[in-house]
């Protein structure tokens, strides 16, 4: 099919264009700026002179030093080290979460809106069950069941974030379905399939990355809470959640302890949030000042 | 509306049925299942036989799920695995205190989110108006645990002012007391909250100050406070109810992790130890009485709708 290769080509370049435009808003150039610095810290933790399991009680719970710029822990571990390692916990089990999300999410969504029968009836309400439940509660419920592990975590947090994806999904194949270029192809005798996955999704793929790092954000926040409440990712492996939680044990004689970890997690939810809510309103502008017909962020 | 709610408490019936299943399900696929927690790590085979027997745990699940049923009906959940006592009797020693966290960071988050809302609708994008938006990104963004520590640390560690670990006291047997535990997780809590608010309220107001009732007000001579206070701010109520009504499940997750922050004795930390010494039983019942809780706080958000806007009409 002709058509194909163009479409998937477009929607690269219009990705390409939307992240020119990120960087084109100081707070959103910011934010990735300081992602990408934890995002290589985090793969590359082993290249640094950092161990974040090395412990040396006789120098637990000292403040920040010019030697240990965040200082130690109650073991005398290093928590710059444990920070860094605990950016790769967070960004695995976003990243993880986000993926169980999309290749659950995504389908059902395109499913659902697609055929527009039983099916979205059945997904749709399925979805809902989803929603019924405060995502912590249901992330608590699911590891009283499989035990704590990151695995664990990683599935409970994506769970938790497949109705988004279903209801984006859903919501762009339900404004797309109808229109020319996708009657054509089914004209050319496309097979459901083919339509929904290589014809519909490419050209609905802005708003679901943007619901990507939204949720990048909310599971980053969901697995440090987790953490934070005792079932996330079990000890010794570093996290930042784990880190507060003990932190908030020494609060009189390492008052850094919870403080500087904390604010790590903070800064990177909110980088997160702030690419989000950049790539929302580039996208908005996007669809109001387009003349004629809006596909998603493509014209 | 009377035939409105009912039908509406109705609904909840099946959802209720359906979610209490799942969790019995997820129970019973636990590996070991509740047999291992009863009868302790180290019992021999005969005594898990006998434990077995005693609970019925060798039935098929349905019928097991039936005979739950059956008493929960009845108000029976069951006793904790832990500490033998009555399912129910626990939750009900938690549920005021968490009732009166819930309230206190309500009205924080009222007292905070409408008048920032507010302010920054006024003039949209002015220097205020970005001050006041870039605090509700910081409210939102904002982990509560560390807020939380944060302000133990302020007001606890550093000026002594308020206590670092909160005790439920009833607010009618002493005031003062209540007010002292309860400010920095109703804080803590509400300071979150207000950031929903003031986003969402922000977005509606000005959506509202563009219609054509205004400039007829303004026409009229109206003036400005009586414009922003009754005319925009009652349409403006009727979208952002539903949001608050959509972020009512981040408001539960919230409170469960405030009162871990301040070893605040609520639902939220009765669940939390029941997952940590896996006590089924309670896990169960503390999650389907916050779901309840959930449903009727959706309900509550939407015989708001009808108070708000009359046109709204309920069958």
């Amino acid at each position: 099919m002709p058509g194909r290769h163009r479409v998937m080509r477009d929607s690269l370049i219009s990705l390409g264009r939307l992240l020119r435009q990120l960087l084109a808003r100081r707070g959103a150039a910011l934010s990735i700026a300081f992602l990408v610095l934890v995002g290589l810290a985090a793969a590359f933790a082993e290249l640094l002179p950092l161990d974040p399991l090395a412990q040396s009680i006789a120098d637990s719970l000292r403040p920040p030093s010019p030697g240990s710029w965040f200082g130690t822990d109650e073991l005398g571990r290093d928590i710059l080290a444990r920070v860094v390692y605990g950016a790769r916990t967070s960004l695995v089990t976003a990243f993880g979460a986000v993926l169980i999300a999309a290749l659950i999410g995504v389908p059902v969504g395109l499913v659902a809106g697609f055929y527009g029968d039983w099916r979205d009836s059945l997904l749709m309400r399925g979805i809902d069950v989803l929603l019924a439940l405060p995502n912590i509660l249901f992330a608590m419920a699911l590891i009283a069941v499989l035990g704590r592990s990151q695995s664990a975590a990683l599935i409970a947090v994506g769970v938790a974030g497949i109705p988004g994806f279903a209801r984006i999904a859903r919501a762009q194949v339900m404004a797309l379905r109808s229109l020319d270029f996708v009657t054509a192809v089914r004209g050319f005798g496309g097979k459901p399939a083919y339509i929904m996955f290589r014809t519909i999704l490419p050209n609905a793929l802005s708003p679901l990355v943007v619901q990507a790092i939204v949720l990048a954000s909310i599971a980053i926040l969901l697995e440090a809470a987790l953490a934070f409440l005792g079932v996330g990712v079990p000890p010794p492996t570093p996290s930042w959640g784990e880190m507060l939680r003990t932190g908030k044990s020494y609060l009189y004689e390492a008052p850094t302890y919870a403080v500087l970890p904390g604010l790590v997690l903070t800064l990177t939810i909110l980088a997160f949030d702030t690419i989000g809510r950049a790539l929302t309103a580039i996208l908005d502008r996007d669809e109001t000042d387009a003349s004629g017909v809006t596909i998603g962020g493509r014209r | 509306m009377t035939a409105y709610v009912l039908r509406r408490l109705a609904q909840m019936l099946p959802v209720l049925l359906i979610a209490s299943f799942a969790i019995f399900a997820m129970i019973y696929a636990v590996p070991g299942g509740p047999v291992a927690v009863i009868v302790g790590e180290n019992a021999g085979p005969e005594e898990v036989a006998a434990a077995i027997r005693r609970y019925g745990l060798d039935r098929p699940m349905v019928i097991q799920y039936a005979d739950w049923l059956g008493r929960a009906l009845t108000g029976d959940f069951g006793l904790s695995l832990h500490s033998r006592q009555p399912v129910l009797q626990l939750i009900g020693e938690r549920l005021p205190a968490t009732l009166q966290l819930a309230l206190a960071a309500i009205v924080v988050a009222l007292a905070v989110g409408i008048p920032v809302a507010i302010a920054s609708a006024v003039r949209p994008n002015s220097w205020l108006d970005r001050l006041l938006s870039g605090w509700s990104a910081l409210a939102l963004g904002v982990p509560t645990f560390w807020l939380g520590i944060l302000l133990i640390l302020l007001f606890a560690v550093e000026l002594h002012w308020l206590p670092s670990a909160s005790r439920h006291v009833p607010l009618w047997q002493s005031p003062l007391d209540a007010l002292r535990s309860l400010a920095l997780p109703a804080v803590t809590l509400g300071v979150y909250v207000s950031g929903i608010l003031a986003r969402f309220l922000r977005a509606s107001l000005i959506g509202e100050a563009r219609a054509d009732y205004v400039r007829t007000a303004r026409a009229k001579g109206v003036p400005e406070n009586r414009i922003v206070g009754l005319h925009i701010m009652r349409n403006a109520m009727l979208p952002f109810v539903t949001i608050v009504g959509l972020m009512m499940a981040n408001f539960i997750g919230g409170a469960v992790v405030t009162e871990a922050v301040f070893t605040y004795p609520g639902l939220g930390r009765l669940l939390i130890q029941a997952i940590s010494t896996r006590d089924y039983p309670l896990i169960q019942g503390c999650i389907l009485v916050i779901l309840v809780a959930y449903m009727l706080i959706n309900l509550l958000v939407d015989m708001l709708y009808a108070w708000i806007d009359p046109r709204i009409e309920y069958r």
